[in-house]
């Protein structure tokens, strides 16, 4: 006992001081670099920072001397005192207690700066990633990966967790990969079955199937902000939402969804991807902030209005790399409709002027040809830096040379600022493209990145899991960016079969690649899995919108642009009039009710059925077949004809299939689902009003009730009470009960009418339930 | 409140039980300031906090720049405060300006939505190493709840991303109430399922649920067991109706307003009348007016102008004013030039408005100054935290009461923010 203390001792004497590069940088690059370096025009102070000579001529750190070094000193002043550094107002982060002691410990010891001769603020290139790799190439590939995961625990002494079982198994990847607990069929196909792949291939399976389209879509609308609300109104902005899911569905890789995301140009109606800058209509600086945040990890939204407090990117740096995009127009000018949008605009205006129209028709004319307004398209005008900029005062009002942060410079082609842009970001040489994505798909399906937050990735790689995280980035770019190849990857190692780790670790601890992390499932998931119990072939059923009687219609919408100046006033003629009846009926309908309400309260039964009979015949004239020529009105949900979900609410489909903005009040709401005004405005903290909904809601009522699909499955099955009870535990909680709660449910049961609902209800009760395991 | 004896007794012993899972206590607690000089500051029993969320431009609501060509055309009118100008799109609130206190000279330097509204929320700059509790999570831990058998800290209509309870315990987070219209719902049970099935449903559920939370030491399981016992509590609360705006009158519903912000602002006062401690209804129309902000003003500004006149007129009716501080906040304003381009204005942060009303501020006040264009603070200087101690302090809060977070960090209410004395009687 007393030799190891001593052998304590003395190791900790002959440990090695802080290695400038690997240690003490860091500290510097988060807390000084801002103000301190080649990045800003005038470094504060005068005083740099980020090289050996700048350091030396300083004379802020005296080696072997940390309380005659001026940098030390202030960085320890208390919090409270007006000189500390780095200064907290506008958001700085001090130093922690540990970050002042390394620096401590690093001067103490010599300040050895070991050949170190200054910081490259511009991020290098990747180098080649190596050869392309098929699909073919996952099992080897998860290999490789496990292979890291070993290493990890060797260097540290650490053990991964146990493998899981099947029944864990089934039910973990289900949720990861399609968003939803496993049907009953799909759990008992797949536990009975003896092939030795079977989960090798129940990833496949799953990850080609439409389940997968739903959940992904969730994610990827989360980041996108996919909201058809907020998207340039009078659009049928539907269409940028099957573009995504379109996109997924088809495997289109990664960097090829973005170049088209990028690059996006034309009308909402002929390509869906425009919707990527119709959602962000006049506010390019947030959408360039917001695309750098998704595709490149890179949050550079503080630096639109000053140089960012937490690391060395610059105001110019922001307006540089917008400057890519800024270009891109999708408004028509304030002074009215240009001929870019509206071919037919002169001959139109001058129509209307030898018809002397009147105010009316002149605004009708607008409404019609209104949805025309919102072409996308990429012009040459520049940015030019702000009145407001403070990088540099001398630049304002001076335009912006597009240039990239890191990696390869974007040189111009053909002034096609965009597509410079597109291929920059694309490519296998950018350092944070590929990166990012996979941090960002390895979180998806383990619970936290190896890089966290997501969207904090830096000219500064942090050490922990380097190794690992270059090697899955080669590995996307080696597998051409195709998602789904590399969550396979993923999904069939070890580490992510492993149990999962079942703390919620704190924040800023770094994953511990033990297994998955425990997780509460995603407002989505919860909906689509309480769906699973109601509605059979779930992931087949699509709402029925008939947009054929919308003027949303996008037939309708193609053929505008091509109609001539007379038929758009034809057109608009017919609008008006379609609008003047209907809000005739309207006024109509609201005065019937009005009676008919005044005729029940007197208790006139004759006029009640007079007023009713008044009522639908109003309605139907409203919708006759005249009017419904007309083409106008919103998208009427159409009956459903499937046998499947005749006798099924409308709404019960999945979660990616009810467009936002969300009924008040829905269950998806309740549960925390982002409203996609902002990326990923997720949230997952537990409250009452969940308890309350999966208590007395109405969605647990219709899976109890006798006729729900789990219920008539149940029926079918026959058998004793424990047969049933293995079946219930099966279909909602994915596993076999243990005896102890075999036991537990028979005594709570026995005298009860309705075992087999206060067993459903009390598994969909259980925490387990809402759970990633 | 007329009862009998009865009733008085049984009240006492569901407040007992629904004490231990609602979490609050009557206890006035350590955070409560004593100081006698500093006492007739602390009024208010309750807070409304109305968040219109987006960026709501100050220029063209509560303080404008008559003539200017920044206006856009849009007039300043004279309101019920002496020598104090509010834009024309609020006639009713100028009716009620004579309570107000305005503070013109916020500023922030925080200009994007995410981090402006969680400054506003938390006094704190959002950070990936920790999450801050808001501003109601601090008031309700100190403080308590008036009435232990409602919660204390409600979020009407609030955004997915308010910060909630933090690091603190997940039950001094508010309670969602997503549609006030709906009020507390799924709080009945369905009709077809007794007392008695529940009851054997809950113990059951409970009993399979502890032995998952045993094996699993995430802190969320064993919320979820506690949560469900919280709104089973909640189930049983004599107080529930307070929830159901549809047992006000008809002229008080059109008074606030059909739309989600007039009810979700009846729903704060009525509880307020209940006892409960902080209520945050947020408006959330897109104030984040980009694009055509004249015409997007026009179509947004009466149903707000409408309700949060209405809401001060009410409380004022029923002599709650006084003890109840009203806010409004957003995450900063907007640039007082109007885009040729997009015919709107941008995010601001460097000046913009908040007020408070009731609580103990003067009536018919301002405080600070923006420039002559609304662009720059002239005057007295506000942060988001700075207001938000001033809150704290018309509650009767020590700002200076510390708390630590589990990792021994310590912190107070605002920050470092300073309470605006000048704003209280």
């Amino acid at each position: 006992m007393f030799l190891v203390v001593l052998g304590l001792a003395m190791g900790r004497a002959a440990a090695a001081p802080p290695r400038f590069e690997a240690d003490v940088l860091p500290v510097l690059y988060r807390h000084c670099f801002s103000c301190h370096s080649e990045k800003q025009a005038k470094p504060k102070a005068g005083l740099r920072l980020d090289s050996a000579a700048a350091i030396d001529e300083a004379g802020v750190i005296v080696p072997g001397k940390p309380d005659a070094s001026e940098l030390l000193k202030r960085v320890s002043l208390p919090l409270t005192d007006a000189d500390v550094m780095p200064p907290l107002k506008g958001g700085a982060q001090p130093l922690s207690d540990a970050e002042r002691a390394l620096v401590r410990e690093w001067i103490t010891a010599g300040a050895d700066l070991g050949g170190w001769i200054k910081f490259e603020h511009r991020q290098p290139p990747l180098e080649a990633a190596g050869a392309p790799l098929a699909r073919a190439a996952v099992p080897d590939l998860a290999r490789e990966v496990d292979a890291f995961v070993d290493r990890h625990h060797a260097r540290h002494g650490t053990r991964p967790n146990a493998p899981v079982s099947d029944e864990v198994f089934l039910r973990r990847v289900h949720l990861d990969v399609v968003g939803r607990i496993p049907s009953l069929d799909e759990s008992t196909r797949f536990l009975t079955s003896t092939a030795e792949d079977k989960r090798a291939r129940l990833i496949d399976a799953l990850l080609g199937s439409e389940g997968h389209v739903s959940h992904t879509y969730n994610w990827k609308a989360d980041q996108l902000r996919i909201n058809p609300r907020a998207l340039a109104g009078g659009q049928p902005a539907w269409l940028y939402d099957d573009w995504v899911k379109e996109a997924i569905r088809s495997g289109l890789p990664h960097d090829e969804t973005v170049r088209r995301l990028i690059t996006a140009s034309g009308y909402l109606w002929d390509n869906g991807a425009a919707g990527f800058y119709l959602r962000d209509l006049g506010m390019p600086l947030d959408h360039a902030s917001n695309l750098s945040r998704v595709f490149l990890g890179t949050r550079m939204e503080c630096a639109q209005c000053h140089d960012n407090p937490l690391e060395p990117v610059t105001q110019k740096d922001f307006y540089q790399m917008a400057a890519f995009t800024a270009g891109v127009s999708n408004l028509n000018s304030p002074s009215g409709y240009s001929n870019d949008h509206v071919r037919q605009w002169p001959d139109l205006k001058a129509l209307l002027a030898r018809m002397d129209a009147d105010k009316a028709l002149q605004d009708g004319v607008s409404r019609t040809i209104s949805p025309l307004k919102r072409l996308t398209r990429d012009t040459a005008k520049p940015l030019t830096f702000p009145a407001t900029y403070v990088h540099d005062p001398a630049e304002r009002g001076r335009p912006v040379s597009p240039r990239t942060l890191f990696g390869d410079e974007a040189p111009i082609v053909d002034g096609d600022r965009r597509r410079a842009f597109a291929e920059w970001m694309t490519s296998p040489r950018n350092p944070r493209f590929a990166r990012n994505a996979a941090n960002r798909l390895w979180k998806r399906v383990l619970g936290a990145g190896l890089i966290e937050p997501v969207d904090s990735l830096t000219a500064l790689p942090p050490p922990e899991h380097r190794e690992l995280l270059d090697f899955l980035t080669a590995t996307l770019i080696r597998l051409r960016f195709d998602e789904r190849a590399f969550l396979a990857v993923v999904l069939n190692t070890r580490l992510y079969q492993s149990a999962a780790v079942r703390e919620r670790p704190e924040p800023g601890t770094s994953f511990a690649l033990q297994g998955p992390l425990l997780r509460r499932l995603s407002a989505e998931q919860i909906w689509d899995s309480h769906l699973v119990l109601l509605v059979p072939d779930l992931d087949e059923r699509k709402p029925l919108l008939r947009h054929e009687g919308s003027n949303l219609n996008p037939a309708r919408l193609r053929q505008l642009s091509t109609l001539s100046a007379e038929a758009i006033i034809d057109r608009a003629r017919d609008e008006m009039a379609y609008r003047a009846r209907r809000r005739e009926h309207t006024l109509r309908l609201a005065d019937q009710q009005h009676e008919l309400t005044a005729a029940r309260a007197r208790g006139d039964a004759a006029e009640v059925s007079r007023l009713q009979a008044a009522h639908e015949r109003e309605n139907e004239t409203f919708f006759s077949p005249e009017l419904q020529a007309l083409e106008m009105g919103g998208a009427q949900p159409a009956p459903e004809t499937d046998a499947r979900w005749k006798f099924l609410p409308r709404g019960l489909v999945r979660a990616s299939e009810i467009p936002l903005p969300l009924p008040l009040g829905h269950f998806l709401r309740q549960f925390g689902q982002s409203d996609r005004r902002e990326i990923d405005a997720y949230n997952r903290d537990p409250n009452p009003t969940h308890a309350l909904a999966l208590m007395n809601g109405d969605l647990v009522a219709r899976i109890l009730a006798p006729d729900s699909l789990l219920r008539r499955q149940l029926a079918a099955t026959g058998g004793d009470r424990d047969r049933m009870l293995a079946l219930i535990y099966r279909a909602v909680l994915v596993r076999a009960p243990t005896a102890a709660e075999l036991a537990t449910l028979a005594s709570a049961t026995a005298s009860s009418p309705t075992p087999a609902e206060d067993t459903i209800w009390a598994l969909l009760n259980s925490p387990e339930f809402l759970f990633q395991p | 409140m007329k009862s009998t004896l009865t009733d008085l007794s049984r009240r006492a012993f569901v407040e007992r039980f629904v004490k231990t899972f609602l979490g609050v206590s009557l206890l006035l607690g350590p955070g409560r300031l004593r100081a006698a000089g500093a006492s007739p500051r602390a009024r208010a029993k309750s807070v409304i906090f109305l968040y219109l969320r987006g960026g709501l431009s100050h220029i063209d609501t509560f303080d404008p720049k008559p003539g200017r060509p920044e206006m856009g055309g849009v007039r300043a009118i004279g309101t019920s405060a002496d020598g104090v100008q509010v834009s024309e799109w609020f006639p009713r609130m100028a009716r009620q300006m004579h309570h107000v206190s305005l503070v013109r000279s916020m500023t922030s330097t925080q200009g994007i939505h995410e981090l402006g509204a969680y400054t506003a929320h938390t006094s704190h700059f959002l950070t990936p190493t920790i999450r801050h509790p808001a501003l109601s999570s601090w008031v309700v831990k100190l403080l308590g709840s008036e009435n232990r058998l409602l919660p204390a800290n409600v979020l009407i209509n609030g955004s997915p991303q308010h910060p909630g309870s933090g690091y603190f315990p997940a039950h001094l987070a508010p309670l969602p109430i997503v549609d006030p219209g709906a009020g507390l719902q799924n709080a009945a049970l369905p009709r077809t399922v007794s007392e008695e099935d529940f009851a054997r449903r809950t113990a059951l559920a409970r009993a399979i649920g502890s032995h998952f939370v045993q094996q699993t030491p995430h802190r969320d399981a064993a919320a979820y067991l506690k949560v469900q016992q919280e709104a089973a509590a909640l189930m049983r609360s004599e107080d529930l109706k307070v929830f159901d705006i549809s047992r006000e009158d008809e002229r008080t519903r059109a008074a606030y307003g059909p739309h989600t912000f007039g009810k979700g602002c009846l729903l704060a006062r009525r509880l307020v009348e209940a006892g409960v401690r902080f209520i945050e209804v947020e408006d959330d129309q897109n104030w984040d007016t980009h694009n055509d902000q004249l015409p997007a003003m026009r179509i947004m500004t009466p149903s707000a102008d409408q309700t949060m006149a209405a809401l001060l007129e009410d409380l004022h009716q029923r002599g709650l004013l006084a003890s109840t501080l009203v806010v409004m906040a957003t995450e900063f304003g907007r640039t007082p030039q109007i885009s040729t381009v997009t015919a709107g204005r941008g995010h601001h942060p460097g000046v913009f408005t908040w007020w408070a009303a009731g609580g103990g501020v003067k009536g018919g006040y301002v405080h600070g100054q923006s420039d002559a264009i609304g662009e720059h603070v002239a005057a007295d200087p506000v942060t988001m935290p700075d207001f938000n101690a001033t809150v704290a302090l018309a509650l009767g809060m020590d700002v200076a009461h510390l708390e630590h977070s589990p990792s021994g960090r310590p912190f107070t209410v605002a920050d470092q923010g300073r309470p605006v004395t000048a704003l209280f009687a």
